[in-house]
């Protein structure tokens, strides 16, 4: 049984959950702009299904509640470091492709990159708050994943799409994470090392 | 038997080759072919066991005499006229068909045999395509040449309306020599076995939207084509968001016709392929304009070390980043070649060219170009003629009495080699205002000055100063920044 925290790391992680719940919140609502603005300006149907998107983080989580809160800053921490990679993609692809053409839409690309780049380091304030090991982004590269292959003009809006889809539903499951670890131990009425499950 | 039904082809008017039947089953054994091309020559004669023999094209006529086995040799004797002589060309040998699918364009080569006719035959090639699993014709198109005893390689394109990917595309080709020399009945080769470029609707995994990615003029035909695995069906098609009818052109591969395209936005315009299991394909077209001809193309210099090149590029081309219209500026003298960055969202255009040592005198071409089309604007100038020096700066009061004051001022450039027109603006306080002009020697990133006379005394002046070339004036440069001096008391 992992000893309990100490009041002011409690309290320090509390703090940290509430503002990163914040940012989750503002990052869900400017993806949600972004996408209605990608989807008009790339000509898409905001309704079409498509398969699976490769490389994309699913929000989707199987037995959600059994998650330790470490698991869960760690697959927070993965997912935000692999969108910030594929909008840092997609920024390029829409310079690439539209050029002086592309005011609105690539800076609110970027404005979102930053929010997603902001978060990945609050969750990593989060672990580091625990003594826990980060895990390079080195260590991620090595084998991260490989170049993603060439895809066509249309893959690459429906690559878009599945990205800001997913990045909205993302920023829905880490509000709920995040909660998950700032709610106190019932016991001792501080909250829980992250090794047990709250 | 009877040998019966003598027959003769030349298929290059050297050779014929002689066939007959015999008129009842009868043995096949050896038979007696002899021939004679007329009465000096002596008779050649051959053995043979078929019923056909190659034997050279007579001038005029020829006399054969076959004697054939049976029960009695039966002997029989034909002359045969050139006039019976039918003449059917080698059938044609496609050397390569290559598509360009990008262009959906065939290049087909293929060789005359031209080294076996005489010289200055006129020949023609009749060309099919089809297309389909059930190959049907598309077009068949007649290409002339002129035979020069060479075996030459033609070469021949045709652009097809529909992408490459879309379906298997056929070629066949037969041709036709008019050997004017040749008073026989003269025919079209056999066809060539047709050669085949295989659509995507023919490979394991070939799907997709096709043409990919491609750029075309407003206004254009074109045809997008969905190629589906075997166990999936379309539901629709779409360009844009209308949808459009299918046409089906193979059992994996349906198409549909866009007339008269409008020009899309930024991003391109989808086409989009809805499958049964909801899975959507697609592909993106770029629907704009060639580059309109660059008008009122002008080129200055303010320092004689740049010389900025502008124009008007007319209608926007709707083509954006990495298929945005490209500039370039190139001058025939110096055969030097500089590209230009501009920024296809702003109206104005600027393209800089470096100035040359010992060169005044320049012929531009400003050249426009993007994936639909080019066009060019050119432009001879003498730049000494075309000076529009910058803003004069650091303007200052050098001297002052009751009567006269001294300026000075400094102009970035180089104008060593030209003299300089400076305008000098005095406002008096009684708001008279004057201009005064003064000449002098240009210099490289030098101070100027000049003396004003004639003030009143214990009296504020505002000054300001424009420079011009002298010679060959073109503009002035704008004014400096004002300055304000009073004359001392006399």
């Amino acid at each position: 049984m992992a000893a309990a925290d100490s009041p002011s790391t409690a309290l320090q992680r509390r703090d940290l959950c509430s503002r990163g719940i914040r940012l989750a919140g503002k990052m869900r609502a400017d993806v949600v702009d972004l996408l209605d603005a990608y989807v008009e300006q790339q000509g898409l149907d905001a309704s079409a299904s498509m398969a699976v998107v490769e490389g994309v983080p699913l929000a989707a989580v199987e037995r959600w509640d059994e998650q330790t809160g470490t698991q869960r800053l760690l697959e927070n921490l993965a997912a935000y470091r692999a969108f910030r990679a594929l909008l840092a993609q997609m920024l390029e692809e829409q310079r690439e492709q539209l050029g002086e053409a592309d005011t609105g839409l690539g800076r609110a690309l970027a404005a979102v990159l930053l929010q997603v780049s902001a978060f990945a380091y609050h969750l990593e304030e989060l672990l580091r708050l625990e003594s826990r090991g980060i895990p390079g982004e080195e260590e991620e590269e090595e084998d991260g994943p490989p170049p993603p292959p060439r895809l066509s003009l249309f893959e690459q809006k429906l690559r878009g799409l599945g990205v800001l889809r997913e990045l909205a539903q993302w920023a829905v499951r880490s509000a709920r994470d995040l909660r998950q670890l700032a709610k106190p131990s019932p016991a001792t009425g501080t909250a829980p090392g992250l090794a047990e499950n709250p | 038997g009877d040998p019966q039904n003598l027959k003769c082809v030349t298929h290059n008017l050297h050779k014929m080759l002689c066939t007959w039947d015999a008129s009842s089953r009868g043995r096949r054994g050896q038979t007696d072919f002899c021939y004679t091309t007329n009465d000096l020559t002596p008779q050649v004669c051959f053995k043979t066991k078929e019923r056909s023999i190659e034997i050279p094209v007579p001038e005029s006529s020829i006399t054969v005499t076959i004697k054939s086995p049976g029960t009695a040799f039966a002997t029989k004797e034909f002359v045969i006229h050139q006039k019976d002589i039918s003449f059917v060309p080698v059938t044609p040998h496609i050397l390569s068909l290559t598509p360009d699918f990008p262009t959906s364009t065939l290049n087909l080569k293929w060789s005359d045999n031209g080294l076996v006719f005489p010289y200055g035959l006129d020949a023609l090639w009749q060309i099919q395509i089809l297309r389909k699993e059930a190959m049907e014709e598309v077009t068949q198109v007649t290409y002339y040449s002129k035979l020069t005893h060479e075996d030459v390689i033609l070469s021949w394109n045709w652009t097809s309306d529909i992408p490459l990917e879309c379906t298997s595309h056929y070629v066949k080709i037969r041709c036709y020599i008019n050997a004017t020399q040749f008073v026989g009945p003269k025919n079209w080769s056999d066809w060539s076995p047709a050669e085949v470029i295989p659509g995507k609707d023919t490979e394991p995994g070939g799907s997709g939207v096709f043409p990919l990615d491609i750029v075309v003029a407003v206004g254009s035909d074109v045809t997008f084509c969905c190629v589906h695995e075997e166990d999936q069906r379309i539901t629709n098609m779409t360009y844009g968001s209308k949808s459009y009818t299918m046409m089906q052109l193979s059992s994996r591969s349906y198409a549909i016709r866009v007339l008269n395209a409008s020009a899309s936005n930024s991003s391109g315009t989808n086409v989009v392929c809805r499958l049964e299991n909801g899975m959507v394909d697609g592909s993106v077209v770029f629907v704009g304009y060639a580059p309109d001809t660059p008008q009122n193309l002008s080129c200055e210099t303010s320092n004689f070390l740049i010389i900025k090149c502008t124009w008007k590029p007319g209608r926007p081309s709707g083509l954006y980043g990495k298929r945005r219209t490209k500039y370039s500026l190139f001058e025939r003298i110096s055969s030097k070649n500089v590209s230009c960055e501009v920024n296809e969202m702003n109206r104005e255009r600027v393209c800089g060219f470096p100035v040359l040592p010992d060169q005044t005198t320049y012929d531009f071409i400003l050249g426009v170009s993007n994936l639909i089309g080019q066009a060019q604007s050119s432009l001879l100038v003498d730049i000494t003629q075309r000076v529009h020096p910058k803003t004069p700066e650091k303007l200052t009061v050098t001297g002052n009495n009751s009567t006269s004051i001294q300026l000075r001022w400094f102009i970035n450039g180089s104008f060593a080699g030209i003299r300089l027109l400076c305008q000098i603006e005095i406002i008096s306080g009684h708001s008279e205002k004057k201009l005064h002009n003064v000449s002098m020697p240009g210099g490289k990133s030098v101070s100027y000055t000049a003396q004003l006379n004639a003030l009143y005394p214990n009296t504020k002046y505002q000054f300001r100063v424009r420079c011009a070339a002298a010679d060959h004036f073109w503009r002035w440069s704008d004014w400096s920044r004002g300055l304000e001096q009073t004359t001392s008391e006399a």
